[in-house]
């Protein structure tokens, strides 16, 4: 898998370029706006980093140019954490996610692996959070190696907890994803699959745990050693 | 007078009212002495008129002497007035022909004869009464040969210059003081009004603050001798702009600067495998980026007007804000939680900044409420957001502080830098919202901010 990391701080990207070597990218550092837009357009990266601060230009008008050209890798942006307006332009511009700086690596693997997992992402289909593996093609969940079996709503709703693992799931995107599957005409209230979940997990000994933020959502976590 | 009087406008009153007395008494001094002048010239003539008379009633008797016949009602009025009105003749031989007195009559003895120019004179304490007399002597001719006549009069007979004054204050004088008065209104009437922009000014320098350091003194209308004094002060406001600034860019760049090493160094620390070492290294270069994160806020809420004019759903943002924390919580083994309206609360504002407010007060709440409790944030659909932690609250000793820049309460772990509710306050005032601090319940802390519904 090839990445294009574009950031003009040398340092920052050399440390890219090997933590991201180290688990199996193929890294490309463009150090401008103008040699971004070369490496974009000859060669078809699977994902880019893109750093919104450059040097000779706007790193949105690489996002943008790129959007133009008919590019649909994820480009994950990095701003700063002052510039709120960049992040929703970039957003609006067609980025796919972003980081703020200063930003945890792991995160950031985190995310560039989400992004490749995303439906026509080359990272395949199968999502991995502890011990929990699953198919989203052949929606198959197993944990610890043993297949475990839920119903289609639950399997739903881990699903996207494992695609946003670590990060909050509002109520609201379940409520949306679980719209379009009414098998059953009186369904449960999310809360109930939540329950009927965690007690699957537990039962299957699974190192996640449901987390419910009140008011808002759940996060999927790593159960604390 | 300026060292005791400050006030303009009392002293040109004081002045002014200073400068009608002084006119004032120059015109009744000029008045008095005009009419004494006159009065003095009616009295010369009169005495004059005297002298001729009298000299016309005498003849010659029949020893061939000068002899005064006196008709009767002339000679009672005379003997009448016998003190205040004297008179004495004299032949051309200087005998005394008839004197009314004879302090009069020993008196004439001595002066010379009279010439035919009329001599006026002044006799100070005269006579028995010891008056003030004044009188005129003058040799007229006569059917008995030329004469030496003197009449006098007591003085001080100026009922006349009474008369004249009495009429110049009923029938001119009354109007001075309305005069005056009206005068001295519109004189400090002019004063004030031509205060007026400079009164502006003053209301608009107590505006400048460290948050409105781009305001002037409006220079419109000033008055052209206070001009050099405001001109002065927006140059002077001008270079305190431009250190300021300095001062502020300087804040911004040297956080903006450390961004890139921190980045750098954040991002090599999670390359390392390590022990607790490394965490506790983790841990403090988090709390350095943090630092720099706040200083840049602060850098950027003084530097830049806050556009704080956008609708803002205060739910919304809410649920975004708990969210984007809910595994800072977790990590913390403390948790969050949204409460309140389930609806859109529109509050004008600007959400970045809301959001950063509300990030703030989060954080806080986070690093004093014990582990395993939670952190509630509940939105109130009358445009308010609290957020309410179960720690050891805030005490009231404590609570003027704690907006304050860089102030940390006694005994509170080295947590953070004293910066976050600093930023709230800003953002909060930037708002014109409000905030207030009380007692948790059961216990802990409470903030409460209340937006401007939209």
């Amino acid at each position: 898998m090839r990445l294009l990391v574009i950031e003009d701080e040398d340092r920052l990207s050399g440390i890219l370029k090997s933590k991201l070597g180290e688990i199996g990218f193929t890294v490309d550092i463009a150090g401008s706006a103008e040699d971004a837009g070369i490496a974009l357009e000859l060669i078809n990266y699977d994902a880019a980093v893109l750093d919104l601060g450059l040097p000779d230009g706007d790193g949105l008008a690489v996002l943008t140019a790129a959007r133009r050209a008919g590019k649909a890798l994820p480009i994950l942006i990095l701003t700063a954490r002052d510039a709120v307006e960049d992040r929703v332009a970039g957003l609006n511009a067609g980025a796919d996610d972003y980081l703020t700086k200063p930003f945890a690596m792991t995160e950031l693997v985190a995310r560039i692996k989400a992004l490749l997992r995303r439906p026509g992402g080359v990272l395949g289909m199968t999502l991995e959070a502890g011990n929990v593996r699953l198919d989203t093609v052949g929606r198959e969940l197993t944990i610890g190696g043993m297949p475990v079996r839920l119903s289609r709503r639950e399997l739903a709703i881990i699903e996207q907890m494992m695609r946003r693992f670590g990060r909050i799931v509002p109520k609201s995107v379940l409520e949306e994803k679980l719209y379009g599957i009414d098998e059953e005409p009186d369904s449960n209230p999310i809360p109930v699959h939540i329950h009927h979940l965690r007690r699957q997990l537990d039962a299957a000994g699974a190192h996640l745990m449901i987390h419910t933020i009140r008011g808002v959502g759940y996060i999927l976590a790593e159960t604390k050693a | 007078m300026s060292r005791r009087i400050r006030s303009l406008q009392l002293r040109l009153t004081v002045e002014l009212a200073a400068l009608f007395l002084v006119a004032s008494c120059l015109a009744v001094g000029g008045l008095i002495y005009s009419a004494s002048v006159t009065a003095g010239s009616l009295a010369d003539r009169e005495l004059g008129l005297r002298a001729e008379d009298l000299a016309g009633y005498v003849s010659l008797d029949e020893n061939q002497r000068p002899r005064l016949e006196l008709p009767p009602p002339l000679k009672q009025a005379y003997s009448a007035a016998a003190q205040q009105s004297v008179f004495a003749i004299r032949d051309k031989d200087g005998h005394l022909v008839e004197a009314s007195t004879s302090e009069i009559g020993a008196m004439i003895a001595r002066w010379p004869q009279a010439d035919s120019e009329p001599r006026y004179f002044r006799l100070i304490k005269f006579g028995p009464l010891e008056q003030d007399y004044s009188g005129v002597s003058i040799r007229l001719d006569s059917t008995a040969g030329p004469l030496s006549v003197l009449v006098a009069e007591v003085s001080g007979g100026n009922q006349l210059v009474h008369s004249i004054l009495r009429e110049f204050v009923f029938d001119i004088a009354w109007y001075v003081p309305p005069f005056v008065a009206v005068a001295l209104l519109l004189a400090a009437y002019s004063v004030r009004r031509s205060l007026l922009p400079l009164r502006a000014a003053s209301a608009r320098a107590s505006a400048i603050g460290p948050g409105s350091i781009a305001l002037r003194l409006p220079e419109a209308d000033v008055p052209t001798e206070a001009l050099p004094l405001v001109v002065a002060v927006n140059h002077a406001l001008g270079r305190l702009e431009q250190g300021f600034l300095i001062q502020r860019r300087f804040t911004a760049n040297a956080a903006h600067e450390l961004r890139t090493p921190l980045t750098i160094i954040t991002a090599r620390l999670d390359t390392l495998e390590g022990n607790g070492q490394l965490l506790a290294l983790r841990e403090e270069v988090a709390r350095m980026n943090r630092l720099v994160e706040q200083l840049l806020c602060v850098a950027r809420l003084d530097s830049v007007t806050l556009d704080a004019s956008s609708p803002v759903d205060l739910h919304q943002l809410a649920e975004e804000v708990v969210g984007s924390m809910a595994h800072l919580a977790l990590s913390a083994s403390r948790s969050i939680a949204l409460t309140g309206a389930d609806h859109p609360v529109l509050v004008t504002g600007n959400a970045a900044a809301i959001a950063d407010a509300l990030r703030n007060l989060i954080e806080n709440a986070l690093a004093h409420t014990p582990p395993e409790s939670e952190v509630v944030v509940e939105v109130g659909p009358e445009g308010t957001i609290s957020v309410q932690d179960s720690g050891p609250g805030i005490s009231a000793e404590d609570r003027p502080h704690i907006f304050e820049r860089f102030w940390r309460g006694k005994g509170v772990r080295a947590n953070g830098a004293g910066l976050g509710l600093a930023i709230v306050m800003e953002i909060v005032r930037a708002h014109g919202a409000s905030i207030t601090v009380s007692d948790g319940t059961p216990r802990g802390a409470r903030f409460d901010l209340l937006f401007r519904t939209a």
